[in-house]
């Protein structure tokens, strides 16, 4: 590892976003997760929802460029999280994370994606360690 | 903290054989902001909706007339998936009751048997009536 990385260290900020229906299809087509709920503003309505969610997959997966960005003398070995609750299209995602244990052999990761509501979205968690052992 | 129940034994499904594509991985990529270079950790989200193994989740929920709302989702690796290479998903289905929930857990390794990582997606499974459509 290169500069040390301690507990309660910050990850820097990432804002994502928004995406419009056309990055919600883009993803469904390319995941195969087209349920409509993400897609359809009826759907969404019915269950009301002002628009269609994004999909959580597809902001769970975002963690993965901006934990890159922060170290990449990191590998990522797990990475998980809840959909707590809807982000809607149109939305600016903010990814932020805070280290809540850290070793030679491994960093532990809270991650949180808001959306425009006070709770996260997204809360999710990482293990990082250090390039050089294997996954 | 509620009891969780199950109320079958699980079922086993697969193993599947599967490829990394190479296209998809790299479009994959690029829908959630990552680097092409690398096969992305969410990349068996695609997996995951393959029909021949969704069909059973499928299946199930209309059995009970309720949709599967993705609730958690995590990856875990001992080696990173390579694009274009195939794997072997072998995925166990576990139902519980309290809360109503289908749990997927999976495993990925090489056609040689080597284990290359660990999947788990739990699903809540709500009641159909007034929600529209699932994923």
């Amino acid at each position: 590892m290169s500069a040390p990385i301690n507990v309660g260290d910050r990850l820097p900020e990432r804002v994502i976003g928004p995406f419009d229906a056309g990055a919600l299809a883009r993803y469904a087509e390319v995941s195969g997760d087209d349920n409509p709920l993400h897609l359809d503003d009826a759907v969404a309505a019915a269950i009301g929802l002002a628009a269609p969610p994004v999909h959580g997959m597809k902001l769970l997966a975002a963690f993965e460029p901006m934990l890159k960005a922060w170290r990449d003398d990191l590998v990522i070995a797990a990475l998980g999280g809840k959909f707590v609750q809807p982000i809607l299209r149109g939305e600016t995602v903010t990814l932020s994370g805070r280290v809540l244990r850290a070793s030679e052999q491994e960093i532990f990761v809270r991650l949180f994606a808001h959306g425009a509501a006070r709770a996260p979205g997204v809360i999710g968690e990482a293990t990082l360690r250090p390039a050089e052992r294997r996954l | 903290m509620p009891v969780e129940t199950s109320l079958e034994a699980p079922i086993a499904l697969g193993p599947f054989r599967l490829r990394v594509d190479p296209a998809r991985a790299a479009a994959y990529a690029r829908e959630i902001g990552a680097d092409e270079a690398s096969v992305p950790l969410a990349y068996p989200a695609v997996w995951l909706a393959e029909p021949e193994l969704f069909a059973k989740v499928r299946e199930l929920c209309a059995s009970l007339d309720v949709v599967p709302v993705h609730e958690s989702q995590s990856f875990a690796y001992e080696s990173p998936l390579v694009a274009g290479e195939s794997y072997d998903l072998s995925v166990t289905l576990n139902r519980e009751e309290k809360p109503p929930r289908l749990t997927l857990a999976a495993s990925i390794a090489t056609p040689s048997g080597a284990p290359c990582g660990r999947i788990e997606t739990m699903l809540r499974l709500v009641p159909r009536a007034g929600f529209g459509s699932g994923s």
